[in-house]
């Protein structure tokens, strides 16, 4: 995946909102990705946390599946270069 | 996000520094779990699990604790999980896989020590892993003499056993490693109360006995030439399973293997066509360890078995259930517990048999055995491990790394030539 690709990422409150929408997108056919929360979102709060990874196709989709389902989340943030196979930066 | 700031201020955390670690963990993530395609959907578990890995499984055994419950914080695949569940405990795995927590424990152990010794050592003094944090007692084991040591340093900060693994395998060091577990018992039971009797450790061995089947699972569908999930994902399954509940564990294992039985049978391959399949054999790859199996997997090779604590060896021989003594019991637990092929042992040809045997059943194409730096066990083997390897034919690559990124370049060099000159074959 070249580490320009754009992705979204749904946040949330806590795990379980996370869980709930990830069900409910699961249950629609909608492709989405547990994910950690990329640290550029919410830089500086000492916490983790999952998001949703949601490919930029999906979107739109999801924004209406969330909208019929009246599905709590905090947020929905677009980053670019996050994933990157090559980076070869460890923890 | 979820907020889990409070229970690592009451577990004595250092925020300010743990915080740094929070930093770096979600783009190691998304570069070698989320950059993949195609990954099994099952795997969103363990996505979950390591997205929170500081908070949900830290609140449980919090939880558990404020219910009376002790957890035994263990090192080494030798450690019989089924003693402390069979007392009501909890066991997590304390293998320290991060760089962050290396010079914590350089400030009191040699450089030279390996850096899983180090990083562990220092997840704990410098307060910074809420696992090291939360244990009630540690369990140390006489595997390796930079452990022997570093248990010594842990004693002085937390409640410490260390059981005396035997050197080698003779049936007097089988009975001596039944009279360990049985010393080991009494141990458990003082510290949480709680009496083992034979029914209750009968339970807690098929508790431990159905996390192994469940994770033999998903390793026989590596076996398949069509490869239904990369070594990255399995890696992940595996290291998670050491500080996961069990039967949670062998749930959500059997569910991955479901999956993964059905995407053989549908021909879903996660391997691009003509991918090598490489056996990791060597030092184990605690979490966050990703560094090998990323580099072997963007290499234009995938990674289809471990041979390792952090692989077959955690899940490979079931216990004896048949057993209604406690006496028989801890004698089935040393018959099956010693069957593991560690380096610490001498002589130690089981484990060139396991590899050898584990190249045929999975189709392998090479192997690439890697120590940890200063791990001179494992080091030394590696000298009986590529002769038996040279002479079956099946090539091999021997590297040496530890946790820090300055050798991934170098490695993806190595690794990269040697996945090319068994394409050439």
């Amino acid at each position: 995946m070249p580490s320009s690709q754009l992705s979204y990422y749904i946040l949330f409150s806590n795990y379980l909102q996370g869980l709930a929408l990830h069900d409910i997108l699961d249950g629609e056919d909608i492709p989405n990705r547990i994910a950690p929360v990329p640290r550029c979102v919410h830089g500086g709060e000492l916490s983790c946390g999952m998001s949703l990874m949601i490919e930029p196709r999906w979107i739109e989709r999801v924004k209406d599946s969330i909208a019929r389902h009246n599905a709590e989340h905090l947020n929905i943030v677009s980053l670019e270069g996050q994933n990157n196979p090559h980076r070869d930066q460890y923890c | 996000m979820s907020d889990y700031r409070s229970m690592w201020q009451d577990l004595g955390m250092d925020l300010e520094n743990h915080d740094l670690l929070c930093q770096v963990l979600p783009t190691a993530v998304g570069d070698v779990f989320l950059s993949q395609k195609n990954r099994p959907k099952a795997m969103d578990f363990w996505d979950l699990v390591i997205s929170e890995v500081h908070g949900i499984r830290p609140a449980e055994l919090v939880k558990a604790q404020q219910e009376g419950r002790k957890v035994f914080g263990t090192f080494c695949v030798y450690v019989p999980d089924e003693v402390i569940i069979a007392a009501n405990g909890i066991v997590t795995g304390l293998c320290g896989g991060s760089q962050f927590w290396v010079p914590d424990g350089e400030k009191v152990l040699p450089k030279s020590t390996c850096p899983l010794v180090k990083a562990s050592v220092g997840a704990r003094l410098g307060r910074t892993c809420p696992f090291f944090r939360i244990a009630d007692m540690y369990v140390g084991e006489t595997t390796c003499d930079a452990k022997k040591k570093a248990y010594e340093i842990l004693g002085e900060d937390v409640p410490m056993y260390v059981m005396d693994v035997p050197q080698m395998k003779r049936p007097q060091d089988i009975v001596r490693w039944k009279d360990e577990i049985a010393a080991f018992a009494k141990r458990v039971e003082e510290f949480t109360g709680n009496t083992i009797t034979p029914q209750k450790l009968a339970e807690a061995i098929k508790v431990i006995n159905e996390r192994r089947k469940a994770l033999k699972r998903v390793f026989d569908c590596r076996k398949s030439e069509c490869l239904p999930i990369s070594g990255r994902d399995a890696l992940l399954m595996m290291q998670i399973s050491f500080f996961d509940d069990p039967v949670r564990c062998a749930k959500m294992c059997n569910r991955l293997a479901d999956e993964l039985e059905q995407r053989i049978k549908d021909g879903v391959s996660v391997a691009e066509a003509g991918a090598k399949r490489i056996l990791v054999t060597g030092t184990p790859l605690a979490v966050p360890n990703w560094k090998l199996h990323q580099i072997i997997e963007t290499s234009g090779a995938v990674v289809v078995c471990e041979e390792m604590c952090t692989g077959n060896r955690y899940f490979e021989n079931l216990v004896d259930e048949t057993q209604e003594t406690l006496e028989g019991q801890f004698m089935a637990l040393a018959e099956r517990y010693m069957k593991t092929n560690c380096a610490c042992f001498t002589p130690n040809k089981g484990r060139i048999d396991d590899i050898m045997r584990m190249v045929k059943e999975y189709h392998v194409d090479g192997v690439i055995d890697c120590n940890l730096k200063f791990c001179c066990l494992y080091d030394t083997e590696k000298y009986q491990v590529s002769r038996a390897l040279k002479e079956a034919g099946v090539p091999v690559l021997s590297l040496e790394t530890d946790y820090a990124d300055t050798d991934a370049e170098q490695l993806r060099t190595r690794v990269g030539a040697f996945v090319e000159m068994i394409s050439a074959k």
